[in-house]
This record gives C-alpha cells, sequence and structure tokens, in this order.
C-alpha cells in the first residue's frame, strides 16, 4: 500500500514537472550579478529584459511567453558550475553568459553534456570555442584576435621597443596578455611578465619592478578595478609611462577610480562605438529609455538573446540539437549588423579597434 | 629599488600594525580571536567615504579640506567604536562563561553578518573615495613617497605610541593589564571588568576605523569584502609580534608589510598573499609566542 502511494506520488511529480515545462519557455541569463563586477552582470541582464519585453510583447515564441532564469556565479568559476546545473535542472531551452571566461569554460562543459545551447556575450579566451563543443556560440571576438589588434597599435602606430605585460591570473586576464605577448613576438621587447592577485589593492611593488626597467608602454590584461588602481598608482609613484589594456577595462568606473587625470591617454582594445552603427539606434534609444546608459557589453547581450530566440523560433521545437544546428547554419541580422558564427561557435568578423580615454571619456581612437 | 620598496611595505605595514592593535587587545583580555575586527575596519572604511560625501554636500570641504578629513576621521572613528561596543554586548558577553570555542563562532557569525549587511546596505559593486585631496609626491634620493603615505606611517606610529602609553600610564590602562593577568583577582579589588572590556572594544574598533578610511584615501577604492584579508593578515601580524602584546603588534605589522612587499618584487608578485603566512609559519615554528611575546 505504501509503495503504491509512493509510487503514485512520483508519477504526479513527474506529471507536475511536464505541466510546468509546457506553460513558459525559459531563458538561462548567467554572469555576475552580486560581487565587485555586478554591474557587468547587470548590463547583461537589463539588455536581455529589454529583448524578452519586445518578443513577448509580439506574443512570446512558439506560442509561449518567454521566462528569464537569472543566475548569479559571482565571477566565481565554482559558483559558475553550480548556476549552470540549476539551470539544467530547470530545463532552460538555452543560456546567455557568462561573462567571465573563466566562468563560461566551466560551465559550458555542462550545457554540453545537457545539450543545451550557450551564447556568450563577453567571454574572449580562445580556449572557450576552441575545445571542439557543438553548441557553445559568442557574439564578441576572442582575445587572440584581440590581441593581435593591440600589437598591431603598439608596435605600427606607438612604435615603442620596451614593454611590460601585468596579467591578473585570471583565463581572460592572462589568455589577453599570453595573445599579447605572442602577437608581439620579436619587434619589441618584453622587459617585465608577471601577474597580480585579483582583489588585491596594493600594486606599488610590481610597478615599482617595473619602473626600474624602463619600458615604453605597460599592457595590462584584466578588469577594471585592477585596472584603474594600477593607473592610478603607477602614477603615484611617477611611472608615466603609456598604459594599455583590453575590453575588461572599458567602463567608467575604471577613469573614476583612476581619476580622470590619471586616466588621461589610456589605450585599450574594444569593438567599435554602438553609437556609431546605425543599426544599434532603436535598441539604443529603448535601453536608455529604462535603465540609463549603455554598459560596454549591453548591445552584446542584446544580440545574444535575440539570435538564440530567433533560433529557437526558426527551430520550431525546444529540443536543444535542432536549436544547435539553427545557430549553427543561419545568418542573423541584431543591433550590431550582421552575425554569421563558424563552426567553431566564434563570429566570422570580429572587428577590434583602438580606443584612447580623453577628458573622462572613451573615445574610438584608431582603427588597424 | 630596495628602498621604494621598503617605503611601499611600510605604508601597508603601517595599517596592518592599526588593525592588529584590536585583535592583540582582546586577545589580551579576552583571550578571544576577534574575526568580526576586520569588518569593522571595512566599516570605518565606507563610514569615510559617507562622511566626506556629507562635508562634501554641506559645503564643508570648499571651506576646508583638511578639517573635512579630520571630522570624517573622527566620527568614523566614534561610529566603529560604537560598533565595536554593540558586537561585544551582544555576541560576547553573554558567552563570556560559555566554553572558548562559543565566542569564537559567534565572531565569525558576526563577520558574515556585518560583511551581509554592507553588502545589502551599500550595494555590492565598489565604492570610490572622492578624489578631493590632490596628492603631491616627494621624491629624494630617486625614491618618490606621497604625502598621503607619510600621513599612514605618522598616524600609525602615532596612534600606537599613544595607546601604549594610554595602557601603561593611566588607571584605565592599568586595570586594563589587571583584567588581562587575572579577571577574578582584578574584579575582587574592585575593577569594573565589564567596563575595562567594553573600553578595549571602543579602543580596538577606534583604531581599526581609522586604518578603514586611511586605506579607503590610499587607495581610493572600497568594496564589502576588504576587511576579510585585511582582518586575517593583521592578526598574523599580531601573532607574529607575540599576540597580547601592543609594540608587538605594531613591529608584526611592519614587518609584514615589509617582508611582502620585498618578496612580492624579489621573489613573485604572483603570490604576493601568500608571504605573510609564510612569515607567520616560519615564526611560529622558532619562536611559538610571538617576536615579543611573554614566555609563560
Amino acid at each position: 500500500m505504501y509503495r503504491k502511494f509512493l509510487l503514485i506520488l512520483l508519477i504526479l511529480l513527474v506529471f507536475s514537472g511536464c505541466a510546468k515545462k509546457s506553460d513558459v519557455i525559459k531563458v538561462g541569463i548567467a554572469g555576475p550579478m552580486t560581487g565587485d563586477q555586478a554591474k557587468m552582470g547587470m548590463d547583461f541582464r537589463n539588455a536581455v529584459t529589454v529583448a524578452v519585453e519586445e518578443w513577448n510583447e509580439k506574443g512570446g515564441i512558439l506560442g509561449k511567453k518567454i521566462e528569464l532564469i537569472i543566475g548569479d556565479d559571482q565571477r566565481d568559476p565554482k559558483q559558475a558550475v553550480a548556476v549552470a546545473n540549476k539551470f539544467v535542472n530547470q530545463d532552460v531551452v538555452g543560456v546567455i553568459g557568462h561573462f567571465n571566461s573563466s566562468c563560461s569554460i566551466p560551465a559550458s562543459d555542462i550545457y554540453n553534456r545537457a545539450g543545451i545551447p550557450m551564447i556568450t556575450p563577453a567571454s574572449t579566451n580562445p580556449q572557450l570555442t576552441d575545445r571542439g563543443y557543438k553548441g557553445v556560440f559568442r557574439v564578441c571576438g576572442r582575445d587572440d584576435q584581440q590581441g593581435n589588434v593591440a600589437a598591431q597599435f603598439v608596435t605600427s602606430k606607438l612604435k615603442v621597443k620596451k614593454i611590460a605585460i601585468i596579467h591578473d591570473k585570471t583565463t581572460y586576464g592572462q589568455g589577453l596578455a599570453d595573445e599579447f605577448k605572442k602577437a608581439i613576438g620579436s619587434s619589441a621587447e618584453v622587459v617585465y611578465y608577471g601577474g597580480i592577485v585579483q582583489g588585491d589593492k596594493d600594486f606599488k611593488t610590481v610597478l615599482t619592478v617595473i619602473k626600474t626597467k624602463q619600458p615604453e608602454l605597460i599592457f595590462f590584461g584584466g578588469i577594471y578595478p585592477e585596472g584603474g588602481l594600477l593607473v592610478k598608482q603607477a602614477r603615484e609613484i611617477a611611472l608615466k609611462t603609456p598604459f594599455m589594456s583590453g575590453d575588461g577595462v572599458i567602463d567608467p568606473k575604471f577613469i573614476e577610480i583612476a581619476g580622470a587625470k590619471d586616466a588621461e591617454g589610456t589605450y585599450l582594445t574594444f569593438s567599435p562605438d554602438p553609437n556609431n552603427i546605425p543599426t544599434a539606434k532603436a535598441f539604443i534609444e529603448n535601453y536608455q529609455k529604462k535603465f540609463g546608459e549603455l554598459g560596454p557589453y549591453s548591445i552584446y547581450a542584446y544580440d545574444a538573446i535575440n539570435i538564440m530566440l530567433k533560433a529557437i523560433e526558426s527551430a520550431g521545437t525546444t529540443d536543444g540539437k535542432v536549436i544547435i544546428d539553427k545557430l549553427y547554419s543561419m545568418e542573423f541580422s541584431g543591433a550590431l549588423g550582421k552575425i554569421k558564427f563558424d563552426n567553431k561557435g566564434d563570429v566570422t568578423i570580429a572587428p577590434y579597434v583602438v580606443w584612447i580615454t580623453k577628458g573622462g571619456k572613451f573615445i574610438e581612437y584608431w582603427k588597424p | 629599488m630596495f628602498f621604494q620598496q621598503i617605503l611601499n611595505g611600510v605604508t601597508v605595514g603601517g595599517v596592518y600594525a592599526l588593525i592588529a592593535l584590536g585583535y592583540t587587545m582582546v586577545y589580551g583580555i579576552l583571550e578571544l580571536i576577534n574575526f568580526a575586527h576586520g569588518e569593522i575596519y571595512m566599516i570605518g572604511a565606507y563610514l569615510g567615504i559617507i562622511f566626506i560625501g556629507i562635508f562634501t554636500v554641506i559645503g564643508l570641504t570648499q571651506y576646508s579640506i583638511p578639517l573635512a578629513i579630520l571630522l570624517s576621521f573622527i566620527l568614523s572613528a566614534l561610529f566603529c567604536s560604537a560598533y565595536g561596543f554593540t558586537i561585544e554586548k551582544l555576541a560576547y558577553k553573554p558567552l563570556r562563561k560559555a566554553p572558548r570555542l562559543s565566542p569564537l563562532i559567534s565572531a565569525i557569525g558576526v563577520s558574515i553578518f556585518l560583511q551581509n549587511y554592507v553588502m545589502l546596505t551599500q550595494g555590492a559593486t565598489d565604492k570610490v573615495f572622492p578624489h578631493i585631496l590632490e596628492t603631491t609626491k616627494i621624491e629624494f634620493f630617486n625614491l618618490t613617497i606621497t604625502t598621503l603615505q607619510v600621513f599612514i606611517i605618522i598616524t600609525s606610529l602615532l596612534l600606537t605610541g599613544l595607546l601604549h602609553l594610554y595602557v601603561m600610564k593611566t588607571k584605565t590602562g592599568k586595570a586594563m593589564r589587571a583584567v588581562a593577568q587575572d579577571k577574578v583577582m582584578a574584579s575582587l579589588l574592585g575593577i569594573n571588568i565589564d567596563r575595562i572590556i567594553s573600553v578595549t572594544f571602543i579602543i580596538g574598533s577606534g583604531l581599526a576605523a581609522v586604518a578603514g578610511m586611511m586605506v579607503a584615501m590610499y587607495y581610493g577604492l572600497v568594496n564589502y569584502s576588504i576587511g576579510y584579508i585585511a582582518g586575517i593578515k593583521a592578526f598574523a601580524a599580531a601573532v607574529l609580534g607575540g599576540i597580547g602584546s601592543i609594540p608587538g603588534a605594531m613591529l608584526g605589522g611592519f614587518i609584514l608589510g615589509i617582508v611582502e612587499s620585498l618578496a612580492a618584487s624579489y621573489l613573485s608578485s604572483e603570490y604576493k598573499d601568500a608571504y605573510a603566512f609564510v612569515i607567520l609559519i616560519i615564526i611560529l615554528l622558532i619562536k611559538p609566542r610571538g617576536l615579543l611575546g611573554k614566555s609563560q
């Protein structure tokens, strides 16, 4: 009797699960929603919310409403894996995320096993798509492409001969620093190469060592809190060398931390200014009305979710395999322009340009 | 470069020393490692930013920036003293007769609570200290030091000196030493133990607040999690110098800062946080009671 009762209960549970599943289409959005990089996570979330509201107003997808499931990975790889498992258990159809490469890579193992497609708006480490997983995509560029553009700029425009390279030991930061170093090759001498600890606040020791090597440029692979402090503290010990970094630093907080005066003239590699892209205009206006100023990756998150939803729509099913096939074969036109994935899951055209900090603002500066 | 690194190390060491004082005083009297102490330091840093913000709004910073900063220091120290006082009354006093592990667990609980409390009320993102103070560089013999660094070093030395005098020369200080030696005997001689313990927490928290605000000014960046690593390192400094000893805490703080700085520059900067604990292990192996600790 007792056993029968348990069996009935189990069957009921299964059915209740099914009933809930068919109500809505769940899409996961993952990134650092709290912690020191919370702003990036919020940018994702806001952009994705804009897109989902647009779709739901038009009646949703496959006749169902879209529901966003938010996962907070706190920029911690362990937490990212927990978020990924949570998504799988909640029957998410597709995932937009994560932000940090160090989170996207372990999380992609889980999505790949579950057959769920993921599109990251911001993880640029080559490893993410180099491991041959089907269903792992990104709408941003790769660090090797980014490192190449930075190296081109340094050797052909700035024409420096001695470079110091610092990274924050994360997959993204060290990856970018390594790619940059590789691209520099023998055209300039790397006089210093070393890591710092993410979350640390005191970099004067490293900078003092660098100062004795007299480099003509400091390149930093990492995120804006450390970037801002590095610039500020370099100027404090009278190290006036030009400073260059990658897309992880492009955030107004960088200038706020370093101080507008010290940040003046620092370079960074990033994609072209969305304000100059005609297709982005509608999204930018809509976003600004709801959430204010755009974050650096808002537009990528917006395109990522739209691509995912379009693929689900044309697949006509929530079966991950069919959606993934559609993602590889279709060409999408988003706010950033035309996007097509190659067989690795990278975008076929990844434009990087060099920006400069001027008068407390980031300005597009140089095209390769 | 060697002397420049020593200078960098001494600045950081001064901050460690100020936080370490709080650990060492509380341990001396209660034999309790107050894990919430790092959080008091973090709250001090936040309060500094908040008060500077208030003074900017009411226009005091336009009138006199040094006055605004001084007032922020005092107010932040007062608020943190209140935090320290309250924490002791709520979280440690009811457990004074409990086994030694209980107040320790309570301290960890308070630490977690305060971190989350600040995260929820102040937000999870980094707060930037307003750039109101123009830092001037002083250059001599190829060395560069900012006025702020000088300020940090002098303040920490001065406060440690004052505290040492207070404990050695005043009546309350004498009572503190008596309580540290023997609580029962001290109470039999008419010393109000509760009062002495409160005073200890008030002074320690005030010093941590000063350290917090100096760090906020020096780095210009504060978030809710800075108390953890700073607290652990200051604790290492306190043990290094001999826990319970005030000059020891100062010595430990400076040694830790300098070793960290030199090791990061000559060995590798990637393991900067590890050196503090390597030193701690070595000292504990050779001199288990710390550099200036009393032998029992």
